[in-house]
């Protein structure tokens, strides 16, 4: 475990000497936000509006500005960077556990969740976005958020060690917007067009959306908030094997 | 004699290239004593990488074995990495951190406690004269810095066996001649050193004894003096360097291997 906390500390570092690239991480969900909300709020206002339990249509788009953050993290780009410069096997050939090498980086992204997760939220408070949910709800918040990015940053992390390639790690990112969109992103589930709502279904976003909207509109709501967590919680095992299993037979 | 630093015996590696297999090392076998330094040499492309990839445990073997410290690199490559020390051919380093922040990070990864690691870190700055440099990000280092700093770095544990491909390759000359000093000196201190190198100069400089791979295959083996000497008796008693040593075991002309040297130039 030490050497996990060792890599991830590194990691930490090496993010921090990057500011522009949390900036970014930053700047392009709440551009999202302000955009989506602004473009909508007068077809969904409050008073009418029962999906919003009495807040702003900021409220309900909140989520999609958490998730995307949490997908923007670096740490599959810097790996193939450490990849091409020959660091990477520097430390394969150092008696590291193959663990660490997988999770160092994603304790650093994790670390960094935690903190954009809570600065967005924060922000929004003083536009009249409110947790329903008090402040157990906005600690489930930055967890889950905090958590879809580590798993995010994983399976990109997995395409880096697979591909070695940094065109590859983009192009991967971009896999997330469908499944960003293939959700109810704008309106209720029960809203969406049958083909859109099947799809929604499936799409285990949708999920992770629906528990961080819960937690923004209403009191705790376990039905709605555990579904999330699970998802969150199953791929990252999928993801951590997939990557220990990567790690081992890289050559 | 006791156990062999480095044992390799009909050490293979094959690569899948789409339908086609490349066999880049093709049954090598070696052995390296302990405290030798061991030069191994051989044109671009004749396996000399790919080898020392596969005794560091970065590579699996196709076929064969190696030990290393006595240890088979196949079944417990987690020991053999507690007891080498790898610098490869390009200087690996982390660019966004400092000297001192890369040494340190090496010891606490090698287990040492944060004030140990601290200490070595100073020991390894001062002796391959870092200290100035120490805290810049290492992407701001020149060439020769750099291979500095990567020697330093696998020495953090004191490594029995140390691992160098190429340690001196596209160095200035006076580099080149530092990292000989310390080759020696850390040689000195006991550790064994495998070495691969283009540069004969080098390995007649160094190498208490030296290998020469060629498509995949040892061709020739022995101490600098006994090859030449060897040739210099197949040819009547003609004075001959490591070079004549090299073409002949390579089956190259003087020509063809300017020609490779050009290359790796470009």
């Amino acid at each position: 475990m030490s050497a996990t906390l060792t890599l991830g500390a590194r990691s930490l570092r090496e993010a921090l000497r990057q500011p522009d690239a949390l900036f970014m991480t930053m700047f392009i969900p709440i551009f999202f936000l302000v955009v989506n909300t602004g473009q909508a709020a007068e077809i969904f206002p409050s008073e009418t509006t029962d999906f919003l339990e009495g807040q702003g249509y900021g409220a309900f788009q909140l989520p999609i500005t958490l998730l995307l953050a949490a997908s923007f993290g670096m740490a599959s780009l810097f790996l193939v960077e450490e990849i091409e410069g020959g660091y990477f096997d520097k430390l394969r050939a150092m008696p590291i556990p193959r663990y660490s090498m997988v999770l160092g980086r994603l304790v650093a992204e994790g670390a960094k969740g935690v903190v954009i997760a809570s600065v967005i939220v924060l922000l929004a408070l003083p536009f009249g976005i409110e947790i329903a949910s008090g402040p157990l709800g906005f600690v489930l918040i930055v967890l889950l958020s905090t958590l879809w990015g580590v798993v995010y940053a994983g399976f990109m992390q997995l395409i880096a060690l697979k591909t070695r390639s940094a065109a590859a790690v983009n192009s991967g990112g971009l896999i997330f917007f469908p499944l960003l969109f293939l959700t109810p992103n704008f309106v209720p589930r029960e809203l969406l067009t049958r083909p859109m709502e099947i799809a929604a279904t499936v799409n285990p976003v949708t999920y992770l959306m629906e528990a961080l909207r819960s937690l923004i509109l209403t009191d705790l709501d376990w039905g709605k908030i555990l579904p999330g967590f699970a998802v969150v919680g199953a791929m990252g095992v999928i993801m951590l094997l997939l990557n220990v299993r990567m790690i081992k037979s890289y050559d | 004699m006791g156990q062999p630093a480095v044992r390799a015996a009909g050490l293979v590696k094959h690569y899948e290239s789409g339908n086609d297999a490349v066999e880049a090392v093709r049954g090598v076998d070696l052995e390296v004593q302990p405290g030798e330094i061991f030069g191994f040499l051989g044109p671009n492309g004749a396996g000399k990488s790919t080898t020392v990839r596969m005794l560091t445990t970065l590579l699996t073997i196709t076929d064969g074995s190696a030990e290393v410290a006595g240890i088979d690199v196949a079944a417990d490559p987690e020991g053999v990495r507690k007891r080498i020390g790898v610098a490869l051919q390009e200087a690996g380093l982390d660019p966004r951190q400092t000297g001192r922040e890369l040494l340190t990070l090496h010891g606490r990864l090698f287990g040492f406690d944060a004030a140990t690691a601290t200490a070595r870190t100073e020991e390894l700055l001062e002796l391959v004269e870092l200290e100035d440099a120490a805290d810049r990000v290492t992407k701001g280092y020149s060439g020769g810095m750099q291979r500095r700093l990567d020697l330093a770095a696998a020495l953090v544990h004191e490594p029995e066996v140390l691992f160098l491909d190429e340690p001196t390759t596209g160095l200035d000359p006076a580099s080149r001649l530092t990292v000989w000093e310390e080759l020696r000196r850390i040689n000195g201190q006991g550790t064994t050193i495998f070495l691969t190198t283009q540069y004969l100069e080098e390995a007649d400089q160094l190498c208490d004894r030296l290998a020469i791979i060629d498509d995949g295959r040892i061709v020739r083996e022995g101490t600098p003096a006994a090859l030449k000497a060897e040739l210099s008796e197949r040819r009547g008693g003609a004075e001959v360097s490591l070079d004549d040593v090299f073409l002949d075991a390579t089956g190259r002309t003087r020509d063809r291997a300017a020609g490779e040297v050009q290359e790796v130039g470009a």
